[in-house]
């Protein structure tokens, strides 16, 4: 009898696999060409793809509640010319073959107008060939360049490691610093960071002597640390994400290394803080203006928005937005400023995203352009160290 | 020489860590041929547990007592619902039940406590120097209390008359069964030792690796290979297993690549899993087949 039930399971499971393989298939023959609808009357779909759980929870949780809270604003204003606005959210996992999935559903089930995401490098390359495909414009929140470098339907919010990397250049080139030891994150956000560090830094004579890696989910970091130690760089650069690069602080600091170390733009949130602890004194980072917001002089132009946002976050959230909540504000306006001047027609969103000129948003001043689909430059990023743990402006830093 | 002593260490205070883990592999294998791919979960549950009871206020010794206390309760729980009530256990029935516990566990963590990953308040903060090798005190504390646990369990099971009696279900379950030994009290104490043991494992470990719902995963892989090097029946197997995973882990993220560390458990899977199933410690005759 039992064995008899088994059977009849195996039987309707394998039968119910198939047939979902064929709404698959059918669904992808249907939907390709164009991922969004021409459709001008029905609601508007926003996608987003984030990386909620795994590696990259401290960067997707944030960005989803961001997410949330500014699609319930634009419901509570009435959506976009008085057409109802649908979010939906896929978590990839932290995966790259989640990514894609989530990415697929979207554009060939969903049919949505446009997709956000994904909150890291890996995943967001994962998508871009299906964005691509597809024809749907997509706009990634994660760092590295090569997510947007020639893409035509592809854009990004989160400032491009070149210019984090400039911008860190210029800072150790004034402290007279040459020699650079570098542990980076062995996903893709730390892919070529190396080169990048030695192509920008040639001309101020700055070069990477020593790379370790370490993975998104490492918990030990003694063995780079150590070698770290020994390469006797001028400067240490910890390229990763919370709590890794936090982990990696405080191995840093426990190994009782005195070389200066800075930190990338990938740490902009409260996670790094707990995890690295007192470790994270004095420690240097090129950050968005959002985590120094208070410090900010009042003729900066984005402190209005920044202070705005901080305010409508906290209230819903009972804690304060990260820098990668930010990366999902400006995905999200980005998004709807191009719905609302120029409606669903993808090219028309590609060609509109594409013109944006001095958008103000958390993360800086976009201006995009047909061969930049960044929009940031080295003035998007202040240099932030961390004092009793609490970010802290450096001071007299050129801006 | 310093970088050496310093690789060794962490090393040695990660193995104890997989060493823990290893030893509950080997409670519950050695009494019924289960392998609980929860392992790895009862650690992660018991850091979760305890991180949340201390951020809602409890004294951090009160919160370590209350999470181990909880894992050994699931733990039980868990034998009584999904393990007992099977009539023919046989190791591979055991690999798909627990599979399911794992992953349902997985998803109540996330579910409950969130996808952050976050780390215990340390039994004693800080660090300090030895001869250039900096030494953090939590580190101290997991050799000392992993080594105290696991001569706790050793002794249990060769010298009282309940560990001896364990070991006879183990060994002759027929035999057991005649001189009147239960085997369901066996397997509820098998389970009850592997969830204490994990649970220790996972709080000793979580203010230096930090715990998230999925850090079980892991945890419950390493120590398999841990418990597998001691040839999956011996306590002393898992702790050397443990410590030598640790060590030459550390060593070849130091010395070789770091890309390649999470290899090396899974290579000397292999290696022994072919050359010497019995584990690299143990006899080829006390092969359980």
């Amino acid at each position: 009898m039992g064995r008899r039930t088994a059977t009849t399971r195996t039987a309707a499971l394998l039968a119910a696999m198939t047939l979902s393989l064929a709404a698959c298939a059918e669904s992808e023959e249907g939907g390709g060409g164009s991922g969004a609808s021409a459709d001008e009357t029905g609601p508007i779909t926003i996608g987003a793809v984030l990386d909620i759980t795994g590696a990259g929870a401290s960067l997707g949780v944030p960005e989803r509640q961001a997410l949330e809270l500014l699609a319930a604003q634009l419901e509570e204003e009435g959506g976009i010319d008085g057409r109802e606005v649908e979010l939906i959210i896929e978590d990839n996992q932290s995966t790259e073959d989640g990514a894609a999935k989530a990415m697929n559903k979207l554009v060939n089930e969903d049919e949505v107008d446009i997709v956000l995401g994904a909150s890291r490098t890996g995943p967001s390359l994962a998508m871009r060939p299906i964005a691509e495909s597809s024809e749907t414009p997509m706009i990634s929140l994660a760092a590295n360049q090569a997510i947007v470098d020639g893409s035509e339907w592809v854009f990004k919010t989160a400032q491009n490691d070149r210019v984090v990397i400039e911008r860190m250049i210029d800072y150790m080139a004034e402290q007279g610093w040459s020699t650079i030891g570098l542990a980076r994150d062995a996903s893709g956000f730390g892919e070529g960071v190396q080169e990048m560090f030695d192509e920008v830094g040639a001309e101020q004579g700055l070069s990477v002597v020593a790379t370790e890696k370490f993975a998104p989910d490492a918990t030990d970091f003694t063995a780079q640390m150590v070698n770290l130690r020994n390469a006797g760089a001028d400067v240490n650069v910890i390229w990763g994400i919370p709590p890794a690069a936090g982990l990696a602080q405080r191995a840093y600091d426990q190994l009782g290394i005195e070389t200066p170390v800075m930190q990338s733009h990938g740490i902009g949130n409260q996670v790094f803080l707990d995890t690295s602890g007192e470790a994270a004194a004095g420690m240097v980072a090129p950050l968005g203006r959002l985590v120094v917001a208070e410090q900010l002089p009042d003729d900066d132009p984005q402190k209005e928005i920044i202070t705005e946002f901080i305010d409508a976050y906290t209230a819903e959230f009972g804690a304060g937005p990260s820098t990668f909540s930010g990366h999902a504000y400006d995905g999200w306006q980005l998004a709807v400023d191009a719905l609302r001047e120029v409606g669903t027609d993808p090219q028309a969103i590609r060609e509109h995203l594409e013109g944006v000129t001095d958008f103000t948003g958390i993360s800086g001043t976009f201006t995009m352009t047909p061969e930049d689909h960044s929009g940031l430059t080295k003035e998007a990023l202040v240099l932030v160290t961390v004092e009793d743990g609490q970010w802290q402006l450096v001071p007299d830093q050129a801006d | 020489m310093t970088d050496l002593l310093q690789l060794l260490f962490a090393g040695l205070s990660q193995g104890a860590v997989y060493a823990l883990v290893a030893i509950g592999f080997v409670a519950i294998f050695t009494v019924s041929g289960v392998i609980n791919l929860a392992q790895g979960e009862f650690a992660a549950l018991a850091g979760l547990v305890a991180i949340s009871a201390v951020g809602s206020g409890l004294p951090l010794l009160a919160a370590v007592v209350l999470a181990v206390l909880s894992v050994a309760l699931v733990a039980v729980i868990m034998e009584r619902l999904v393990i007992f009530p099977v009539k023919r256990m046989t190791t591979l029935v055991s690999l798909i039940l627990t599979l399911g516990v794992s992953t349902g566990l997985k998803a109540l963590m996330l579910l409950v406590y969130g996808p952050n990953a976050e780390g215990l308040t340390p039994l004693t903060p800080g660090s300090f120097s030895l001869g250039g090798v900096s030494i953090r005190y939590q580190e101290l504390w997991i050799l000392l209390i992993a080594g105290v646990v696991s001569l706790a369990v050793y002794w249990f099971y060769e010298r009282t008359l309940a560990g001896k009696s364990l070991r006879a279900c183990a060994e002759q379950p027929v035999a057991a069964r005649l001189v009147g030994i239960s085997l369901t009290k066996a397997s509820l104490l098998s389970f009850l030792i592997a969830g204490t043991v994990g649970a220790i494992a996972g709080v000793l470990a979580s203010p230096i690796y930090f715990t998230s719902w999925e850090s079980g995963l892991t945890l419950g892989l390493k120590g398999f290979v841990a418990a597998t090097l001691g040839g999956l029946i011996s306590v002393r197997g898992a702790v050397l297993g443990g410590l030598l995973l640790g060590v030459l882990e550390t060593l070849t993220a130091g010395y070789i690549s770091t890309g390649l560390r999470d290899a090396v458990a899974f290579l000397l899977l292999i290696i022994v899993l072919v050359a010497r199933p019995a584990g690299i410690f143990g006899r080829t005759a006390e092969a359980r087949v």
